[in-house]
């Protein structure tokens, strides 16, 4: 069975540069504009926790569910998110129900973005210079963050930490 | 319009107004953004006569054409003012996100003129401008202004500058903060904001930067940022921050700065390695606006008494100047007294550098407690640099003298010449020329902002051009001057250098990615620059844009009449052969009268002066400067009579 990939955040890693909502922006909107990025750093400056926010491609995405015209799908061949500008309203019903803040009106169309995992080869993970982006299958990237937590507590009760 | 945004905001806080101006085609053409920017306003507002501290100095914070981009570390922030510790032309920059927040607001500067009749922040919310009250933050650490304003203005993603109580104070060395921790250390224009009743700029940009071939950027910018990726020089930087840098700096070249920079060598150095310190206190990664690299870190203390502190950084020059300067050698009491520097809002290089001139004072005895209050100023004593941190931060007894910072507080009390690490008006940082490098010696000489021009010319051509075979060949015209001790070829690597880095920093763009590593060239730069901005620009017109900005700045110092006699290096590196040691600096001296004629001839200095030669200037479209420097050549020469050319002052 073929998995679904998805984009895994590992925070620990995150520097909070923010050139995933640069590499984003400009790779889809051919523009540097963080209000135009799917994916949004949250940051807090003054400990230096980033957290990088994007679309989690819900397996029931209400984003899908509230549209009223139809014009937000997930694209059935790639699994991939998709707004259909012709048929676009600018509602904001997916803004709104959104659970993650992931969803936007641009500001140059008034029309919905979404995550569209960049056709399947994703800039916010392929130019994150610290690699806390991952884009594997579901099931690689909970292994890799399980043995992440086993290196990290062996190493503690060893005392190498 | 592509890559800028064309606009400025000019603040007259007398009358609490505001102009947004546009910047047209030429002057974006010939300044090109931020430290250009900043250097013409100042030099064309800020005459000789001006105390820096006075409502007729102006502050100007600058961006450039490719901030807020893709392009790797395109966020930092010039900022520029007549500096209140030298005197004469500051300016220095930072990272964090400030930068690039403000270019999304859709502006290039601010300039603050005036002075506001009460303390004041500023908010600047895409096009709405508000000059609102401070004096529920006025006297708060940097960090604590920063969470009250975002929280009073309910957006935490917004990026504030702040100054701290140093800068309220009027500390001459104080500086400016974006994002908690990022400085703009050197020069004191925290002071300058401080003076203008100035606590904080706050930002929301919700615009973009349009690109003029994003196809093309994209893939230019990805090129590059993958070369970074896999450079060694920045992955140490990427893995350890800037302290990875003390290794080398001790064990192999011998310019650790023990004590004042009086030895370049100390066997438990290693105690505050990048290599050890991410061990012990790394807390998180912290990069600047997209960065490559993310050399930045925010540090914790978990053990022993100062348990629970934390701040942004420190790196190597904020960590060394407050540590191994004044003769402490451990990483808790370092990384404290980088959590006060970086609290109080003060540059730690001058500070640290005030109080390890103190001490060599105390040692030689030209310093008493009488003069100190009765503090005892031995090396090392972590109490007492504690308190003197405290101590200058408000202005208390003998803090007060050192917070007019190492140069006037020996003019004040007529001491400790032989103990000053001073050019300029400004100390230098913990770079010591006698194992670092000839070439850093001489940009320290000749540097546009005070002895601490490292960051000028920041000659990586010499401290890792050896990684790159050919570099140096190609840009110098020898491989000869790979070798940092050595003056083959040193001055053209200056000069080259500081004509690079000066539109490099018009740019905005970090040193770490363009010079440390030699990962971007100009070759990268000039297609990404075109990219962005559509336009035609060639590597020659750069350079001759660095040349004009450089040569502008050279012009200001010569109005202050300061010219070839204060070209010099403290006599420690000139003078005192580097003490025994196992590392290359072993015994060395700078031989800096070798490389000073020829780098004049490349400059085209008037050689009596030492001040920009009229040609050259007339060359680089500065044809009123010329004119203008005249009365000050006669001036000079006047002041001069007598005296042997070339030789230091002192």
């Amino acid at each position: 069975m073929e998995q679904t990939k998805f984009i895994m955040i590992n925070p620990e890693k995150c520097s909070g540069c923010r050139t995933c909502e640069m590499a984003c922006s400009l790779y889809n909107e051919k523009e540097c504009s963080p209000s135009l990025s799917r994916i949004r750093v949250v940051r807090n400056e003054a400990i230096g926790d980033s957290f990088p926010v994007g679309c989690a491609l819900c397996s029931k995405p209400v984003c899908v569910e509230v549209c009223p015209t139809g014009a937000n799908s997930i694209d059935p061949e790639l699994g991939t998110g998709l707004i259909n500008e012709e048929i676009c309203v600018g509602c904001k019903a997916c803004v709104r129900a959104c659970p993650f803040g992931a969803a936007g009106i641009s500001y140059r169309t008034g029309k919905a973005y979404k995550c569209n995992l960049c056709g399947g080869d994703p800039m916010c993970v392929k130019h994150c210079p610290t690699k806390c982006l991952e884009y594997a299958p579901l099931e690689l990237t909970v292994r890799h963050r399980r043995r992440a937590l086993a290196d990290d507590v062996i190493a503690k009760l060893k005392g190498e930490g | 319009m592509y890559g800028w945004r064309g606009k400025r905001i000019r603040f007259n806080l007398t009358k609490g107004t505001w102009d947004v101006e546009e910047t047209p085609y030429e002057y974006r053409r010939k300044w090109l953004g931020g430290r250009g920017y900043n250097s013409e306003v100042l030099y064309n507002s800020v005459g000789p006569d001006v105390d820096p501290l006075s409502p007729e100095n102006v502050v100007c914070l600058g961006v450039g054409p490719m901030s807020g981009t893709f392009g790797p570390s395109t966020g930092r922030v010039t900022v520029t003012a007549k500096s209140p510790l030298t005197g004469g032309f500051g300016d220095s920059n930072m990272g964090g996100h400030w930068g690039a927040e403000l270019k999304f607001a859709g502006y290039e500067q601010i300039i603050l003129e005036g002075k506001a009749p009460k303390p004041s922040y500023i908010w600047i919310d895409d096009d709405k401008i508000e000059i609102r009250d401070a004096s529920h933050i006025w006297g708060k650490y940097p960090r604590d202004a920063d969470a009250i304003i975002k929280e009073e203005l309910g957006d935490k993603d917004i990026h504030i500058v702040t100054i701290g109580p140093a800068g309220e104070n009027l500390v001459r060395f104080a500086c400016t903060f974006n994002d908690c921790y990022r400085a703009a250390g050197r020069t004191g224009h925290g002071a300058v904001i401080g003076s203008k009743n100035i606590k904080a700029i706050a930002v929301r940009g919700t615009g973009g930067v349009k690109i003029a071939n994003p196809e093309e950027y994209f893939k230019i910018c990805s090129e590059w940022r993958e070369t970074m990726r896999t450079d060694p020089m920045a992955q140490g930087l990427l893995n350890y921050g800037s302290l990875i840098l003390i290794m080398p700096c001790n064990y192999e070249m011998g310019w650790f700065p023990w004590k004042n920079l009086k030895y370049g060598y100390h066997p438990d150095a290693r105690n505050i390695s990048g290599e050890v310190w991410s061990k012990k206190h790394l807390r998180h990664k912290e990069g600047c606006f997209s960065c490559a690299i993310c050399c930045g870190i925010v540090s914790e203390i978990r053990e022993g008494k100062y348990k629970g502190e934390y701040t942004g950084g420190p790196e190597y020059e904020a960590a060394v100047p407050t540590g191994p300067r004044v003769g402490i050698i451990d990483s808790e009491t370092t990384l404290h007294n980088a959590v006060l520097t970086n609290n109080f809002g003060m540059d730690a290089i001058e500070a640290g550098a005030a109080i390890s001139w103190a001490m060599e004072c105390w040692e030689k005895g030209y310093l008493t407690a009488k003069d100190t209050g009765g503090l005892e100023l031995t090396w090392g004593n972590a109490e007492v640099v504690d308190k003197l941190l405290r101590m200058m931060t408000y202005r208390e007894g003998f803090g007060d003298i050192l917070a007019e910072g190492p140069w006037r507080a020996s003019q004040k009390l007529g001491i400790g010449e032989d103990c000053l690490v001073v050019t300029r008006g400004m100390s230098l940082p913990g770079d010591d020329p006698r194992g670092l490098g000839f070439g850093y010696g001489l940009s320290f000489a000749v540097g546009t902002r005070g002895g601490c021009d490292h960051l000028r010319s920041l000659c990586c051509l010499e401290l890792s051009g050896y990684l790159y075979p050919g570099l140096n060949k190609k840009i110098v015209g020898t491989e000869e001057c790979s070798k940092p001790l050595v003056t083959a070829g040193k001055p053209k690597m200056v000069y080259w250098e500081e004509n690079q880095k000066a539109f490099v920093d018009s740019l905005q763009v970090c040193c770490f990615n363009t010079h440390w590593s030699y990962g971007c060239r100009n070759e990268h730069l000039v297609p990404m620059l075109n990219a962005v901005t559509g336009l035609d620009f060639t590597e020659d017109e750069l350079m001759t844009i660095g040349e004009r900005i450089y040569n502008l700045e050279r012009a200001y110092w010569a109005k202050m009449l300061s010219g070839k006699y204060e070209d010099t290096v403290p006599r420690r590196f000139t003078h005192e052969p580097m003490p025994e040691n196992p590392a290359a600096s072993s015994g060395k001296v700078l031989p800096l009268d070798e490389m000073l004629p020829e780098y004049y001839k490349l400059r085209e200095y008037d050689p009596e002066t030492g001040f920009p030669g009229e040609k050259k200037l007339k060359e680089l479209g500065l044809e009123d400067v010329a004119e203008e420097l005249k009365p000050y050549r006669k001036k000079y020469i006047e002041l001069h009579k007598g005296k042997k050319g070339g030789k230091k002052k002192k």
